[in-house]
């Protein structure tokens, strides 16, 4: 007789490890079934070269849910945060301000030494810098709530799901109209002209509006993109951490905690276990088969993995209907970016700072200009990988030397636009991996020219090597672009925003619905807590 | 007990079509109005120049098509002189492959048309039509409303509320759905959605982009083509309606119409600044130093400059002119007006005047569109420029009655040439743009550039300098979704009363934005004249 679970969990990505210690913890059979040998979808740690180890595709974190640490009690489980501090812009020559000399930009965490380092550059801008980080705070505060709230469905005659649309409502009218209208400012313009507002600092808007185009197919002068760098605020502000971190251990090190702490509650965690399909009887899901032919049955199974490969991988086709499907078919993925990770015999040279000093230990960002962002972002509308890419370098060693022999480090390498979809005239991008890894290597080398002499161990990971590993449609690593049009109640089609699907009790629980993605388990979380009140049980 | 000299109830700022169909509503309603227009005339945006002895060319807009059928009937314009004339063609796209896309009034005809370019789109047309008329009358719903009161919303803020509400659970599930998903879309999305040629979809999204500094690619260009077919006849193709005598003679109907109603009318008057009292707008200071008192003020040129140079920035505050400096205004679009000798022969028309008589678009891709854009984007003019060109002397040959016979107008309306430009300005490069324009249409028409009799080219630094347009933008702000509803111009301010009491906005910055609609103004007057019965009673 084939085993029957409670719940089943397709995919062992962060998300859907969180569901399972949330159904688990609710006292409900729980099995997970991740396709790969190692748990974490886009949050693994791998050894790719003897001695190194890296946070091959996911590789910060801020965003992940302070009731999540707590509910599931992470630290216990092996979760420790690594703070970053600072953020280290470099520049070509003679690009600094004319005071001061210095070619780059950098803010750390602490305020004073960087409205110093602004005051270089500008002194309203070092002025607006506070007022700005004041004013995006009230902003993750007003918005923090909407992540973990459902969605509500506005053509649904049921009026108790809009409750919660209402209560946000009465709250934003009570906030002064000032920040109503920057709030919406932030949901609809691009992160260029939002900062327009307060900056003049090129460098400054461009690092600043980096963080609005990250994990998108959009530019920093594309509207929408102003929600995308709230999006990424939104981690501050919870204070259980400073800013970004890494993981100790890498980002598998969040999977690796969450996975225990799932299997501590109860859950069962099988990995080398892909899914074939979804088994539906009259409509309603009962189990799923797995590539190798087994059967495993049960009452509610949740589908951490996109809508695509969702409704379009793992059901029989005829299942849904073909509107639906229609639908699914719309939902736009266009994955845009690309990982470059590096093993290095000895640290990076700046030019413009050379020694290996603090302004390494953070994120170093290659985002000079807003044209340069544009332009990178502009190559890749028609296809191509950006010729002066925009990159985001951490060296993890430099917080965790664990990662790498001694004396010896990793750099992880975050690079856009890497389209998907390249031009015809490229091939694929099997033919075009390592010019893209060329593209990365040239950009970097224009700021720190040793660069070349100390890679012992170059790895590229295009979005079709993303798409191929982790089973992100299109590469995209939000499960689907954060577009306007596919937020909140769209989040990933109109009306089956809620964590439902067409098939009863088949959920979607990944960053597919809302509140998207990055290393966040809002969705996972929500998810089951959906399923427990749709099985009428507590969370606890 | 008589009032004294240069008193009005209501003194309008700016005698373009919006400033003037607010008067004619407040003259109408018995308020002692006054237009004050800086130029020699009114009309604005919508105005008729004589570029050659007898040959009258639409100066800056050139088809009237979306004026709301309302204040057509409400303020009499048929019998103040308004004709209105509409070919059947609404748009011509030649493609560069010598073919083109024809979209008609007739939706099955344009379907039938679009059969040779692919079956699969010719089969889709109808319901795309279908979906952009019932999207965009939602729209033209809520651009007939002020909207409403988020501060303190009152009673008549909960029942517009509710019949919002109505309206839109009158879309249905699917359309409802539908528009809440594809207002944030990039128009690109929206037209890929439905049919697979380039040309068809750029055809198609030409009015997403059309006016804003967006490219095809940008969200919420969706929102601009749905608005544009709002509360018209538009529908998938957009309007083509022509004006009888230019987009000049709407203004004479308009002028007219509030002459009738009262109201005085003084051009050549420039408004120095807007006088206040204890947050309370009071009159106005003209240039010359005369001053005019009111009870209300209404503005009808743009709110980023009502605010940040009329008003006085103490009554303003801080924080308010902070967001007025901040209204976006990247003006793209320019002008380039032509008197041609003959009818200009296009390739794809293949002899066919009956094609080129709506609105001639060369918008050849979708991607066509967005490298325009990109140029733009770093403050050049692309060296493909896309546009719009119409021939208004082909459906109305009273334009060039006085001219040589076979004389034609033609009306270009460019892109993406932006305001901000690096390097030259544009008065150095005026003359280099023209001649760009018109070998780009030459290469669609060969031999238009040789019958070329007269040409006027009006950048966006034109725009500002001469029509008061700041940055150059015709439609008073970007039509962004950041200047969209309740917050255009600004949140909190979209109700047509602007940041002193007594000060109202009527013009294209305000709900529902730019173009010819006087839906503006019909709603600003309809607010002004709340207020001003609820101050008698």
């Amino acid at each position: 007789m084939a085993p029957s679970y409670d719940a089943i969990i397709i995919g062992g990505g962060h998300n859907g490890l969180v569901s399972a210690a949330y159904l688990a913890r609710a006292g409900l059979r729980t099995l997970v079934l991740e396709k790969r040998h190692v748990l974490g979808g886009a949050a693994v740690t791998e050894e790719l070269f003897p001695g190194f180890r890296f946070s091959v595709f996911s590789y910060v974190v801020s965003l992940l849910r302070p009731e999540i640490i707590r509910d599931l009690n992470l630290p216990k489980h092996g979760l420790d945060i690594l703070p970053l501090d600072g953020t280290f812009t470099p520049l070509q020559p003679g690009r600094g301000p004319k005071a001061g000399g210095g070619d780059y930009l950098w803010r750390v965490n602490d305020h004073g030494r960087t409205i110093r380092e602004l005051r270089r550059w500008s002194a309203m801008d070092a002025e607006a810098y506070e007022e700005y980080g004041q004013l995006m705070v009230e902003m993750a505060r007003f918005i923090k709530p909407i992540l973990s709230i459902t969605p509500p469905d506005l053509t649904s005659l049921d009026p108790r799901p809009l409750l919660p649309l209402a209560g946000l409502a009465r709250r934003f009218q009570q906030l002064p109209q000032r920040q109503q209208a920057v709030f919406v400012q932030l949901m609809t313009m691009s992160a260029s002209d939002f900062l327009d507002q307060w900056f003049e600092t090129d460098p400054l808007k461009a690092t600043m509006g980096a963080s609005g185009i990250i994990g998108t197919y959009q530019g920093v002068k594309s509207p929408g993109t102003a929600y995308v760098l709230l999006h990424h605020y939104m981690g501050e502000i919870d204070g259980a951490f400073r800013a970004w971190g890494i993981p100790k251990g890498g980002t598998g090190g969040i999977s690796n905690a969450i996975g225990s702490a799932a299997q501590a509650l109860g859950a069962e965690i099988r990995t080398e276990a892909p899914v074939a399909r979804v088994l539906v009887r009259d409509g309603r899901a009962v189990g799923v088969v797995l590539e190798s032919g087994e059967e495993i049955k049960a009452q509610s199974i949740l589908s951490s993995l996109d809508a695509r490969r969702t409704f379009m991988g793992l059901l029989e086709s005829g299942t849904l209907e073909p509107s639906f499907e229609e639908e699914v078919g719309r939902f736009k993925f266009r994955g845009s970016s690309g990982k470059v990770n590096l093993a290095v015999d000895r640290l990076p040279e700046f030019k413009s700072l050379p020694g290996a000093g603090e302004h390494l230990r953070g994120a170093i960002s290659f985002s000079p200009s807003i044209d340069e962002m544009e332009t990178a972002y502009d190559d890749a509308k028609y296809g191509l990988f950006s010729r002066k890419p925009y990159i985001d370098m951490i060296i993890p060693t430099l917080v965790d030397p664990s990662m790498a022999p001694p004396g010896k480090h990793v750099i992880s390498c975050f690079v856009q636009y890497a389209p998907y979809k390249l031009a015809p005239e490229l091939g694929t991008w099997d033919d075009q991996r390592e010019a893209f890894g060329d593209a990365v290597i040239d950009r970097i080398a224009e700021f720190a020219p040793n660069i070349r002499d100390i890679i012992l161990y170059r790895n590229v990971q295009t979005p079709l090597d993303i798409e191929r590993t982790t089973g992100l449609t299109e590469g995209n690593i939000f499960q689907g672009e954060l577009s306007l049009e596919q937020l909140f109640f769209n989040r990933p089609v109109p009306g089956y925003a809620r964590f439902r699907t067409p098939i009863r009790d088949l959920w979607l629980c990944g960053s597919a619905t809302h509140p998207g993605g990055g290393i966040m388990g809002a969705n996972g979380r929500i998810a089951a807590l959906e399923v427990l009140r749709a099985r009428g049980r507590n969370a606890a | 007990m008589t009032a004294p000299l240069r008193t009005y109830d209501a003194i309008v700022i700016g005698g373009g079509h919006n400033g003037l169909v607010t008067a004619a509503y407040l003259g109408r309603a018995g308020l002692r109005t006054v237009v004050l227009e800086r130029r020699a005339s009114v009309g604005g945006a919508a105005a008729t120049t004589e570029l050659a002895p007898g040959a009258r060319v639409p100066t800056l807009a050139h088809t009237v098509g979306r004026l709301r059928p309302s204040v057509v009937r409400q303020l009499g314009l048929k019998s103040h002189g308004l004709s209105l004339v509409s070919p059947e063609v609404r748009v011509f796209a030649p493609g560069s492959d010598g073919r083109a896309v024809v979209l008609w009034s007739d939706a099955a005809r344009t379907a039938e048309g679009l059969r040779a370019v692919s079956a699969a789109d010719a089969a889709r047309y109808v319901g795309f039509d279908r979906l952009v008329r019932s999207l965009s009358g939602f729209l033209g719903e809520i651009a007939a409303r002020t909207p409403p009161d988020i501060e303190s919303p009152g009673l008549v803020d909960a029942i517009g509320g509710l019949q919002l509400g109505r309206v839109f659970r009158g879309l249905g599930r699917h359309d409802g759905r539908t528009i809440t998903r594809v207002l944030p879309m990039a128009i690109a999305d929206f037209v890929a959605e439905w049919f697979e040629t380039d040309a068809v979809q750029a055809a198609i999204a030409w009015r997403g982009v059309q006016y804003t500094a967006m490219g095809p690619w940008s969200a919420g260009t969706t929102a601009v083509l749905l608005a544009d077919s709002a509360g018209n006849d538009g529908g998938a193709a957009g309007q083509t309606v022509f004006a009888r005598g230019g987009p000049g003679a709407l203004s004479a109907a308009l002028e007219a119409a509030a002459l009738a109603a009262g109201v005085e009318i003084r051009t050549g008057t420039a408004v120095a600044s807007i006088a206040s009292r204890d947050g309370r707008a009071t009159g106005v200071v003209l240039v010359g130093g005369e001053e005019l008192s009111a009870t209300a003020v209404v503005a009808g040129i743009d709110p980023k400059q009502v605010l940040t140079q009329l008003a006085d920035p103490v009554a303003i505050g801080p924080g308010l002119l902070w967001r007025a400096g901040n209204i976006r205004t990247p003006g793209s679009v320019a002008k380039v007006n032509l008197v041609l000798a003959a009818v200009p022969r296009f390739t794809a028309a293949a002899g066919d005047d009956s094609l080129i008589r709506g609105r001639i678009v060369i918008a050849p891709g979708i991607d066509a569109l967005e490298r325009a854009h990109d140029a733009g984007k770093f403050g050049r003019p692309s060296d493909d420029p896309v546009m719009e060109a119409t021939i208004p002397s082909l459906v109305d040959p009273s334009l060039v009655e006085g001219a040589a016979p076979g004389t034609q107008v033609m009306s270009v309306i460019v892109q993406y040439a932006p305001y901000a430009l690096r390097g030259d300005g544009w008065d150095a490069r005026r003359e280099a743009f023209g001649d760009l324009v018109v070998r780009t249409l030459d290469g669609h028409a060969p031999g238009l550039a040789a019958s070329v009799v007269a040409r006027q080219v009006l950048t966006p630094l034109d725009l500002e300098r001469d029509y008061g347009l700041t940055g150059g933008h015709p439609m008073h702000g970007e039509h962004g979704l950041d200047q969209f509803f309740l917050w255009r111009p600004l949140l909190g301010h979209a109700r047509y009363r602007l940041g002193l009491q007594g000060l109202y906005l009527a013009g294209a910055g305000a709900h529902p934005g730019g173009g010819i609609t006087g839906q503006n103004g019909q709603n600003a007057a309809r607010e002004v004249l709340a207020d001003s019965r609820k101050r008698r009673r």
